[in-house]
């Protein structure tokens, strides 16, 4: 069985479009995300308390939202956990735990709720939780371009680099718009897509680097083309099975991992697209502006 | 020939058994993180009063063993308790039963008192079926068991009323007694020393115990009466344990204020929901992926999957005999394993099929088709693998656990995908005639 016989699409002819499509929904979605401003992140990195409460008996997000309003403890949401009524998520200002669980306790009664899970993060935690995400980011990417730079050419290592960020960035959109928030695990998410992003962008690069060992050629449009095209069903393949477990992942993993295997869905589609339209294509128009002989 | 596949099979058998062995069974030899199995993750940050001499760091040790002693006194299987930087002390409390009240005694100040032992071994024995005398109370010395978890050791009916307090001492240091044993001298202050003074001449003969937090620490025999706030407690000591009770009696009065800056608290009923949760997506998509396989590329499908297997008996093999703790983000690092390891395969069997096409022998396509793959299959999981130990090394908690699995799969691929996949290959090959490949 093959997925696609011999293909030979002009992937590196419709650029423009992809870098039309990428640009759209980036600044769109990026909008969104500053103007959603510390909604974007979860207690992890701005620092407050979160509650997972279960219920005995059947209890509505606005009863409790009532209850809650009623003790002035500033912003806060409530979400509700499943299907069956009987759990809630509740975020607050940092020091206001105590206060919800008093709340619901003489509301709900004490034997009717039971604390599923906690956390509460100070401030200063939030902060340097902060600055560690950005460190592993940042570790992350330098690492990827040095390797690839070694491997490749440094004009493929910042194709690649540039496919990595366009790709975070598209996810972040994606957060923002379907009202997402970013917590470690959506961080562990990112870099993840990171790694994914180059994996695929790499195995394409490795055919372009096998092909003009092979032709000698400078006709670089053309050779990239036929790489990406002979690639293209493993291309398809490894999305697929990579695919399947996200979406298991997505589907029957539950709630401490939906944000998590969200991101992961879009961001693997999308680091398969970037390899293709983004990485490979900056490569070209970079030449094209600065012709350039790669030694491989 | 055929010999060196003999060694390679054997290798590949040995391997099989190994992780196996591993593994078995899987429910002990698993490390479940805070959220599987429920528990306790605080971070406390020390914080330096401006007119605090002492550096930093120094105040972190002596809060960390007073912590140490607390968390002792839970009896929890397994804790951690780390420092992490200057200033910050990591407690870890898995499967803890009342987490409210661990986090209370974690937070509250430590407390360090001199308690005078009532060595009536009739009234302990009452003391000890429930009639305990009036003004008395009974403590205990705690002991690690050979499992690491601190049981009551020696109860001691001690005075409840403390005689001396903590707040007393100016200092504790391990010195050698007149035998050469180490001992530990303490010094008072003036105060302190007065009524350190009258205490020991009252009470010559008697025991004294060193209460912390409640935990017996030392009950040394009061020999004579000892003026000018210095002291000795001998006890045939070694030295390890003379400086952990010189770091408890300093440590005793907390010297700086401990704010607890995070806390995770996860319920065991959530931990067991998220371990089913865990183990339907892994497998699911597990399944889905490994059929998917075989419907594609038949025998060669088969092939990747028994790989594949083998990459989760590996990786779960290394998990258990590192210790590494499993997080729910953990499983979700094997699932993706799965679905991302099978990208060697993909990339090798897409490879033998191009050089079919060129028509080559099965034997000189398969070969070809594995060399050719290599350089694509080495840098697409390194760039994976430096991600991967990124997110271990910085990571904390759940997200540490998936740095982990993810990283030890992409290394164990390296080897199913590729050894193990070559081998059967090579050898079916040899000792089948094969036409043609069906692929």
């Amino acid at each position: 069985m093959e997925l696609v016989k011999n293909p030979n699409i002009d992937f590196l002819g419709k650029r423009k479009i992809a870098y039309l499509f990428s640009i759209i929904i980036i600044i769109w979605g990026m909008t969104t995300f500053f103007m959603r401003g510390k909604k974007n992140f979860g207690v992890d990195f701005i620092g407050g308390d979160l509650l997972q409460i279960g219920f005995k008996n059947k209890v509505s997000v606005s009863e409790v939202r009532e209850v809650l309003k009623k003790i002035n403890i500033g912003y806060f949401t409530v979400q509700a956990v499943g299907t069956e009524g009987k759990e809630v998520i509740i975020k607050s200002n940092p020091d206001t735990s105590e206060k919800v669980i008093g709340a619901l306790k003489n509301r709900f009664g004490e034997n009717n709720i039971e604390i599923k899970s906690k956390s509460i993060v100070s401030p200063s935690m939030s902060i340097s939780l902060r600055k560690k995400a950005l460190y592993a980011f940042l570790l992350g990417i330098v690492g990827i371009l040095f390797y690839l730079s070694v491997r490749f050419e440094f004009r493929f290592a910042v194709g690649a680099t540039i496919a990595i960020f366009h790709d975070l960035l598209f996810v972040l959109s994606a957060l923002a718009l379907t009202g997402k928030q970013i917590d470690a695990t959506a961080i562990a998410a990112l870099l993840t897509i990171a790694g994914y992003s180059v994996n695929d962008t790499v195995v394409v690069f490795d055919r372009i680097r096998e092909n003009i060992r092979k032709t000698r050629s400078d006709d670089y449009i053309t050779i990239f083309n036929k790489s990406i095209n002979e690639t293209l069903s493993r291309t398809l393949l490894t999305s697929l099975t990579t695919l399947l477990v996200v979406l298991s992942l997505f589907f029957f993993g539950g709630e401490s991992l939906h944000t998590f295997s969200f991101a992961l869905l879009v961001g693997f589609i999308i680091g398969t697209y970037s390899s293709v339209f983004i990485a490979s294509s900056l490569i070209i128009d970079w030449h094209r502006i600065k012709p350039y002989k790669f030694k491989l | 020939m055929l010999k060196s596949y003999y060694y390679k099979f054997a290798l590949i058998v040995a391997v099989i058994g190994l992780f196996i062995y591993q593994i078995y069974p899987v429910d002990k030899k698993m490390k479940k993180g805070l959220d599987l199995q429920g528990g306790v993750h605080v971070v406390l940050q020390v914080e330096k009063t401006p007119e605090e001499t002492e550096k930093i760091s120094e105040l972190t040790d002596r809060a960390l063993e007073v912590i140490r002693n607390r968390v002792d006194a839970l009896g929890v299987t397994e804790p951690v308790i780390q420092k992490q930087g200057m200033d910050r002390i990591i407690v870890d409390l898995p499967g803890v039963k009342e987490p409210e009240k661990a986090i209370k005694l974690i937070g509250k100040t430590a407390l360090l008192e001199f308690k005078l032992v009532s060595d009536n071994e009739k009234l302990l024995q009452q003391a000890l079926q429930g009639k305990v005398p009036e003004g008395y109370e009974i403590l205990y010395t705690m002991k690690k068991d050979e499992r690491g978890i601190y049981r009551k050791e020696t109860p001691l009916l001690v005075k409840k009323k403390a005689e001396l307090t903590g707040k007393y001492i100016k200092d504790a240091y391990v010195g050698y007694d007149r035998s050469g044993f180490p001992d530990v001298n303490i010094v008072l202050n003036s105060e302190g020393a007065k009524i350190f003074e009258k205490v020991t001449a009252n009470n010559i003969g008697k025991r004294l115990a060193i209460v912390l937090d409640g935990v017996v620490k030392s009950a040394p025999v009061i020999r004579e009466r000892i003026p000018g706030g210095k002291a000795q407690i001998t006890g045939r000591f070694n030295m390890e344990e003379a400086r952990e009770l010189a770091i408890v009696l300093r440590a005793g009065a907390l010297p700086a204020k401990v704010n607890m800056i995070y806390q995770e608290v996860v319920g065991p009923t959530l931990g067991k929901k998220y371990i089913q949760q865990g183990f339907k997506a892994a497998l699911y998509g597990g399944i889905f992926v490994l059929v998917f396989m075989v419907f594609y590329y038949f025998a060669f499908g088969l092939l990747a999957d028994f790989a594949l297997s083998l990459n989760i008996l590996i990786l779960l093999g290394i998990m258990a005999s590192i210790k590494g703790v499993l997080t729910m983000p953990g499983i979700a690092g094997i699932a993706l394993t799965i679905g991302m390891a099978v990208d060697a395969n993909v990339l090798i069997f897409e490879r033998i099929r191009e050089e079919i096409k060129t028509g080559k022998s099965p034997k000189t396509a398969v070969d070809a088709g594995y060399v050719k793959a290599w350089s694509a299959i080495i840098d697409s999981n390194i760039t994976t693998l430096i991600t991967g130990f990124i997110l271990f090394s910085l990571g904390e908690g759940a997200v540490k656990g998936f740095g982990l699995t993810l990283s030890i799969g992409i290394i164990a691929n390296l080897f199913t995908a590729v050894f193990v996949t070559k081998t059967i290959v090579d050898w079916i090959l040899i000792t089948r005639k094969v036409e043609k490949l069906r692929i």
